[in-house]
C-alpha cells in the first residue's frame, strides 16, 4: 500500500515537472460541458499544476451535444449523463478511460462506479463526477407531505398547476416509477411500456408546460405559477436558498431518480492524455467534491468528499447516507435504441396532446 | 456577349454563388436525406418513400403543419392590419419621417431572443400584466391564459415582425402620385372611396410584400413556439427541431421541412393570386 502510494506521488510529481518542463498549457485543454461547471474549485489540482484552467465549450442537452459531436465538434472531454455512454461509444465518439491512471477510482462511491453506462463492453467509458436526484419537488404550503405521491399528478383538481421535463427520458423514469414498473426497469414488456406512456397522457391534461431549462422550473414554482414539477435537486435548492417553501419527495417508496454524470475522453481528442488525466484527477479529488458538496449542493462521486464536508450542509441536502439511498432509488440507465427512439417519438405526440 | 450583359453577369456572380452554396446544395442534402433512412447512429442510404408515407399519414405532423398555418396566417393578418395606419400615417400625416422610421425599428436594436424573453416578463403568471392588474384590484388571481398557448406566440410574433409589415407598406404609400388623390376627390370621391379606390389597390404590391415577409418565416418559426407556446402553441418547425436533435432521425427531419416548405410556397401562391384579384375587383 506504502509502496503504491509513493509510487503514485513519485507519478503525480513527474507528471508535474514534466508538463512544467514541456511548458503545457492549462488552456489547450478543452471541455465541452453544462453551462456552470467552468467553476475553477472543481478542479484546484489542475491549476495548481498548469496555472490556468482549461477553456470550456457548452452545450444545453446531450441530444444537442451528441449533434455537434457527430458533425465533427471536436473537444477533450465532455460531461454527458450516463444513460448516453452506449449510444456514445456506439457511435465512436469516445475513447476508453484507463483506470489505473486515475488517482481517486477506487474511492469513488461504488453504488455510483457500477451503474450501467459506466463500464461495459470490457472497458470504462466514464469517470462519475456528480450525481444527483431526479423527483417531485412540490410546494409545502399547497400540498401537506401527508398527502403527496406520484399518482396525484393525475388528480384533475391540478390541472394546470403541474410541469414535466421536456426531455422524453426524464418523464418517462417518472411514469416508470408511478406505474410500479422500475425493478423490470429497463427491460421492459410491451404492456409496461403502454402503461407508462398511458399515464403521461393522463398527466398531460394537468400540464401547465413542458420545463426545458430548470430556471424555468424554478420560476414557475417560486411563483406559484405551478405547485408541482418533475425536476432535478438543483430546483430544490434554489427554492430552498430563497426561501421558498418547497421540497422533494424523497421517499424512496414512493419514487425517486437517481442520476449519474461525468467525464469521457472524446476521440479525436487533442491534448496530452498526461493532461487529460490530471484533470479527471481534479476533478474526482475530494476537495474538489468538499467544494462542489458544500457550494453548489450537488452531490459528488467521491466517497472521502462526503466525510471531508461540513456535516449539517450534507444532511441539509439529503446526502447523508448515500449507499443506503442507492438500493432503493431508480437509477436513470439507458433504454435500448429501438424503444429509446419509440419513445422519443411517443413523447412528442404526448406533449402535443395525441 | 454585349458588355452590358457581361457586367450584368459578372455582377450577379458572387451573390449567385453565395446562394447556390448556401441555399441551394444544402437544399439538395435535404431532399437527399428525405429519401434515406435513419437506423440508430448510422444513415442507410438506399432510396426510399417510406419517410413522405410516414409523415403523410401521421395525424400530429398534419395537425401541426396546419396550425403553423394557421397561426402564421394569424400572426399574419394581425400585422399587417396593425402596420396599415401607422405607415399610413408616416407616409401622409408627418413631415418628421426619419425620426418615425427611426422609432419603428428600435426593437431591432436588441436581440430577437430578448425581445421573446420580455415577453415572457410581460405575460408571465407574476409578470407585467397580471401584477398591474392584481396591484390595481381588478383581479384576484393571475391571469393564466397570457403565456405558453397560440396567444401569447401570435402577440409575440406580431410585436417582432411589425417592422417588417410597415417599410415594405410605407414605401408604396410613399410612391403614390399625390395627383391622382386630388383627381380622384376633384372627381367626387369622398375620403373614404378615395382611399378604397385608390389607396388602397395602389399598396397591394406593398401588403403581398409585407405579408410574404412575415408569413413565410414564421410557419417555419421554432424559437417563439419553443419559449412562450406551451404545449398548445407548438408549430411544425419544432417538430423538425426534435427529430433532427433528440429523436435524431434526421431524414423524417428534412422530409418534414420539405414538406413544410412546399405547404408554405402553396399558401403564398395562393395567397398572392387571391390578393391581386381582389385588388382588381375592387378597382
Amino acid at each position: 500500500m506504502f509502496h503504491q502510494v509513493t509510487r503514485l506521488a513519485g507519478q503525480t510529481a513527474l507528471a508535474g515537472v514534466l508538463a512544467g518542463a514541456a511548458l503545457a498549457d492549462g488552456s489547450d485543454l478543452s471541455i465541452f460541458d453544462w453551462s456552470g461547471y467552468e467553476d475553477p474549485g472543481f478542479y484546484g489540482a489542475y491549476i495548481e499544476t498548469y496555472g490556468v484552467g482549461p477553456r470550456y465549450s457548452y452545450f444545453a442537452n446531450e441530444d444537442e451535444a451528441f449533434a455537434r459531436l457527430q458533425s465533427g465538434f471536436r473537444a477533450d472531454l465532455a460531461h454527458p449523463c450516463s444513460y448516453v455512454t452506449h449510444k456514445w461509444a456506439d457511435a465512436g465518439l469516445l475513447q476508453p478511460i484507463d483506470t489505473s491512471r486515475l488517482e481517486h477510482w477506487d474511492d469513488l462511491l461504488s453504488g455510483i462506479r457500477t451503474v450501467d453506462g459506466i463500464s461495459f463492453n470490457g472497458e470504462t467509458w466514464m469517470v462519475p463526477f456528480d450525481w444527483g436526484n431526479t423527483g417531485l419537488i412540490y410546494r409545502t404550503d399547497e400540498i401537506s407531505p401527508d398527502d403527496i405521491s406520484l399518482e396525484i399528478l393525475t388528480d384533475p383538481s391540478l390541472r394546470g398547476r403541474i410541469s414535466l421535463p421536456d426531455g422524453a427520458l426524464e418523464a418517462f423514469t417518472l411514469a416508470i416509477l408511478a406505474t410500479g414498473a422500475q425493478d423490470d426497469f429497463p427491460d421492459l414488456s410491451e404492456e409496461q411500456f403502454q402503461a407508462a406512456l398511458d399515464y403521461l397522457r393522463a398527466v398531460h391534461e394537468n400540464v401547465r408546460f413542458y420545463w426545458s431549462d430548470a430556471t424555468q422550473l424554478d420560476q414557475a414554482l417560486a411563483s406559484g405559477e405551478v405547485i408541482m414539477g418533475w425536476g432535478w435537486n438543483q430546483t430544490e435548492i434554489n427554492l430552498i436558498s430563497n426561501g421558498v417553501p418547497a421540497e422533494m419527495m424523497r421517499d424512496v417508496e414512493e419514487g425517486i431518480v437517481t442520476w449519474v454524470c461525468g467525464y469521457v475522453h472524446l476521440e479525436g481528442a487533442s491534448t496530452p492524455d498526461e493532461q487529460v488525466y490530471d484533470m479527471l484527477n481534479a476533478l474526482t479529488a475530494p476537495e474538489s467534491g468538499q467544494y462542489i458538496i458544500e457550494n453548489w449542493g450537488y452531490a459528488h462521486s467521491n466517497a472521502r468528499a462526503f466525510e471531508r464536508a461540513d456535516p449539517d450542509l450534507v444532511e441539509a441536502f439529503g446526502l447523508a447516507d448515500p449507499e443506503t439511498f442507492f438500493d432503493g432509488s431508480l437509477f436513470s440507465v439507458p433504454l435500448s435504441p429501438q424503444l429509446d427512439r419509440r419513445l422519443r417519438e411517443e413523447y412528442e405526440r404526448i406533449k402535443s396532446g395525441f | 456577349m454585349s458588355d452590358n450583359n457581361r457586367t450584368g453577369v459578372l455582377l450577379a456572380l458572387p451573390a449567385t454563388a453565395y446562394v447556390g452554396l448556401l441555399v441551394a446544395a444544402p437544399l439538395g442534402v435535404l431532399v437527399l436525406y428525405s429519401f434515406w433512412t435513419q437506423t440508430y447512429i448510422d444513415i442507410d442510404r438506399s432510396f426510399t418513400w417510406e419517410n413522405y408515407r410516414t409523415a403523410f399519414s401521421d395525424p400530429l405532423v398534419r395537425h401541426l403543419l396546419i396550425r403553423s398555418i394557421w397561426m402564421a396566417g394569424l400572426v399574419t393578418f394581425v400585422t399587417v392590419a396593425l402596420a396599415y395606419p401607422i405607415a399610413y400615417f408616416v407616409a401622409f400625416r408627418t413631415r418628421n419621417k426619419t425620426f418615425w422610421l427611426l422609432l419603428i425599428t428600435i426593437p431591432f436594436w436588441i436581440s430577437y431572443l430578448l425581445r421573446v424573453f420580455a415577453w415572457r416578463v410581460i405575460l408571465g403568471f407574476n409578470g407585467l400584466i397580471n401584477s398591474t392588474l392584481m396591484s390595481a384590484g381588478l383581479i384576484d388571481e393571475p391571469l393564466d391564459f397570457l403565456l405558453y398557448n397560440e396567444f401569447a406566440v401570435i402577440m409575440t410574433l406580431a410585436h417582432a415582425w411589425a417592422p417588417f409589415a410597415i417599410l415594405p407598406i410605407y414605401v408604396s404609400l410613399q410612391r403614390i402620385d399625390r395627383s391622382l388623390l386630388e383627381a380622384a376627390s376633384d372627381l367626387g370621391a369622398g375620403r373614404v372611396e378615395c382611399f378604397l379606390r385608390v389607396t388602397l389597390p395602389l399598396t397591394i404590391p406593398g401588403i403581398i410584400a409585407s405579408s410574404l415577409i412575415i408569413f413565410i418565416p414564421t410557419v417555419g418559426d421554432y424559437v417563439t413556439p419553443a419559449l412562450v407556446g406551451g404545449s398548445d402553441g407548438k408549430m411544425v418547425a419544432n417538430l423538425i427541431q426534435v427529430y433532427f436533435g433528440a429523436a435524431n432521425n434526421w431524414p423524417l427531419g428534412a422530409t418534414l421541412s420539405l414538406m413544410s416548405m412546399a405547404a408554405v410556397g402553396m399558401v403564398a401562391v395562393a395567397f398572392v393570386v387571391l390578393l391581386r384579384s381582389a385588388g382588381k375587383a375592387i378597382r
